[in-house]
């Protein structure tokens, strides 16, 4: 059964006076456990795929229903809380707290939903920098770590709520080679451990890395297969 | 998310931006402190007004005059003379009879002294009011040294004023002049030479607060004995040689009847009574009143004037919460990507200002407590001089600081409320894409 399905989705934007369609009839299904890559050029719509499935945007027509669980006429408090328990945003530029410490920023989702006392909080914070490699850099601010770092920093705070689902838009894109390698690998062992994963890019290399990949065009999606 | 948590982290982003935060409270302190100060020194001055009717006991006086229509005050100062019924003795019984009056006294002005004379020193008397009644309760004073009038000083004791002893060296040590023997001088000119009396010498066995000026009190027998004046005139049908004797009490009746009432509730009765009598009848009560009236008025101005500073600083705070949220379009986004509900968002905003709001009130007030604490240093020494007991007499009242707290804390949160909807409206994905 699957996990994400996304049925007649149809979303249409005004830009400058003109309407742009970023959905048109998409119909997509999500297992547990996938690695879905969702490609496109810029303007495709894929962004707006993903912030429909994450809850952070509504289509004009069509479901998400994720778990069981329809978001179509979900209120603000219920779509939040979906947010913040069942989906871990990874952005493509961070988007940390710059006065917060790393372990601050992991534990922000926790402090948003009101989960747990503050010494919980903090173990729980740490596990997911631990998970992400980076428990040296708790109390560390943004500015005092390296790209990388950061984006592994906004991953454990994607994690920390033991999200169902992770949709990161585009997360190497602010990243040299190296460390956006380093990234994707980090994601792929989320992955492997059981973590569905859906991720936004352009970049060919990684969507190589996906179980699933497929290529949205002025809002219409097509599956590709995948060699693996 | 925890309210708490909300005001942990409210209070974190105030801190982001201290200098801005610090004029904007700046800005409530302001508006708090004038408020604060100005309803509390014209509650202040109401009270000290209040409390020193009640400790003379002029709350519960009354006085009858001759004629009706008198202020309090021109009713303490009237004269005798002209129309209205005449002051005396079945006056005074009259008056006595009526329900409630728990003592009266007939009261005179006695005018006749020019000097005042005591260890060499000689002391004008020309701006003084020497009074006289009856030793029986209903008058006090204020009293810094010494004790009242009393029936058994056989007519021989006087009560001075604070500025009085203070003409006689005596400043700050009333103590010392109480028991000492003063000599009155009577003025020159008071009908022909041959009636020029001996010096009164009289004691000392109080000092008083001076109101309005200075102030001698005499017995009411011993007053009336120092206005008679006699001589021998050539006045008879045969112009035989005749005793002439003079005295303005006796001619024209005495100044008025001061009433004591059983209790203030009293007194409007007993107005009614007297009048009903076709004297006049003043009640200590209604100038009270009248002044009282006039503090709250002024307590309005000033407050109003305080509120336009409280305003001013509203704006102030939905200046700096606009720019909050500009600033952290994008922090928003996050916020609600990671789950933050509207609510959650505006209540974030809400409580900052609030906090604003709060911290201002309480800045506020204590900055006017320690206003006040200077200003009572000032005024102890003045109220010292004039020979006033009273000291520290303005006083933040803990209601008028709480009620400031939190009208300021009313504010930040009204202040904040447009910038806080503004900030829980926006598109979290536009938010997001905010630079």
């Amino acid at each position: 059964m699957s996990l994400i399905r996304c049925v007649g989705l149809h979303k249409t934007y005004v830009v400058g006076g003109e309407t742009v369609t970023a959905l048109d009839d998409v119909n997509l299904e999500v297992a547990a456990g996938d690695f879905l890559a969702i490609r496109g050029p810029s303007g495709s719509g894929k962004s707006t795929l993903a912030n429909v499935i994450g809850g952070l945007d509504r289509p004009d027509r069509g479901r998400v229903v994720i778990d069981g669980v329809d978001l179509s006429d979900a209120k603000d408090r219920q779509l939040s809380d979906y947010r913040n328990r069942t989906i871990g945003f990874v952005f493509q530029s961070f988007n940390l707290q710059a006065h917060e410490t790393a372990l601050e920023n992991v534990i922000s989702p926790l402090v948003i939903g009101g989960v747990g006392k503050r010494r919980e909080r903090r173990e729980r914070g740490l596990r997911a920098l631990e998970r992400v490699g980076l428990s040296d850099r708790a109390n560390h601010r943004p500015t005092q770590l390296s790209g990388g770092q950061r984006q592994r920093v906004a991953i454990a705070r994607a994690l920390v709520n033991d999200p169902k689902v992770i949709i990161a838009d585009e997360p190497t894109g602010n990243l040299d080679s190296t460390r956006g390698a380093d990234v994707m690998r980090e994601l792929v062992r989320l992955n492997q451990q059981g973590m569905t994963l859906i991720v936004i890019t352009h970049d060919a290399a990684v969507a190589q890395l996906a179980s699933r990949v497929v290529e949205i065009m002025d809002g219409r999606i097509t599956e590709k297969a995948v060699a693996r | 998310m925890k309210i708490a948590d909300q005001f942990r982290t409210g209070w974190r982003n105030l801190g982001r931006q201290k200098l801005r935060t610090t004029l904007t409270v700046f800005a409530i302190v302001i508006g708090a402190m004038s408020v604060t100060i100005m309803l509390s020194l014209v509650t202040s001055a109401r009270g000290f007004l209040v409390s020193s009717f009640e400790k003379t006991g002029e709350d519960k006086r009354v006085i009858v005059t001759g004629s009706a229509g008198l202020s309090y005050r021109e009713a303490v100062w009237a004269r005798p003379e002209g129309s209205g019924r005449r002051i005396d003795e079945t006056t005074l019984a009259e008056v006595e009879a009526v329900a409630n009056v728990n003592s009266a006294t007939l009261f005179a002005q006695i005018g006749q002294f020019e000097s005042m004379a005591f260890d060499g020193r000689e002391v004008t008397l020309q701006n003084t009011a020497i009074v006289a009644y009856t030793p029986n309760g209903t008058i006090r004073h204020s009293l810094l040294a010494g004790a009242e009038l009393s029936p058994d000083d056989g007519g021989n004791a006087m009560l001075l004023s604070t500025d009085l002893a203070d003409d006689l060296g005596y400043a700050g040590d009333y103590e010392a002049l109480i028991g000492q023997q003063v000599t009155l001088r009577y003025r020159g000119d008071m009908g022909p030479p041959e009636a020029q009396k001996p010096d009164e010498t009289l004691t000392v066995v109080g000092v008083m607060a001076s109101q309005d000026g200075g102030r001698i009190s005499v017995d009411l027998e011993r007053g009336v004995a120092m206005q008679t004046f006699s001589w021998m005139e050539n006045s008879g049908p045969n112009g035989q040689k005749e005793t002439r004797v003079e005295n303005p009490i006796e001619r024209n009746g005495y100044t008025s009847i001061v009433v004591d009432a059983r209790s203030k509730g009293d007194v409007e009765r007993i107005v009614l009574d007297v009048e009903s009598m076709g004297l006049g009848a003043a009640a200590g009560k209604d100038e009270i009143d009248a002044q009282s009236q006039a503090f709250t008025i002024v307590g309005a101005v000033l407050g109003g004037i305080g509120g336009i500073a409280l305003l001013v600083a509203a704006i102030g705070v939905v200046n700096t919460m606009v720019m909050a949220t500009l600033e952290r379009t994008r922090e928003i986004g996050v916020m609600r990507a990671i789950g933050a509900t509207k609510r959650t968002v505006r209540r974030l905003f809400t409580i900052e200002a609030a906090i604003v709001g709060c911290v201002g009130g309480v800045v506020g007030v204590i900055a006017s407590v320690l206003f006040a604490f200077g200003l009572n240093q000032i005024l102890n020494q003045q109220l010292r001089e004039r020979g006033v007991l009273d000291q520290n007499i303005v006083q933040i009242a803990p209601l008028v600081a709480l009620v400031v707290i939190a009208v300021t804390t009313a504010i930040g949160m009204v202040a904040g409320r447009l910038p806080a909807r503004r900030a829980a409206n926006l598109d979290p994905v536009e938010a997001l894409r905010y630079e």
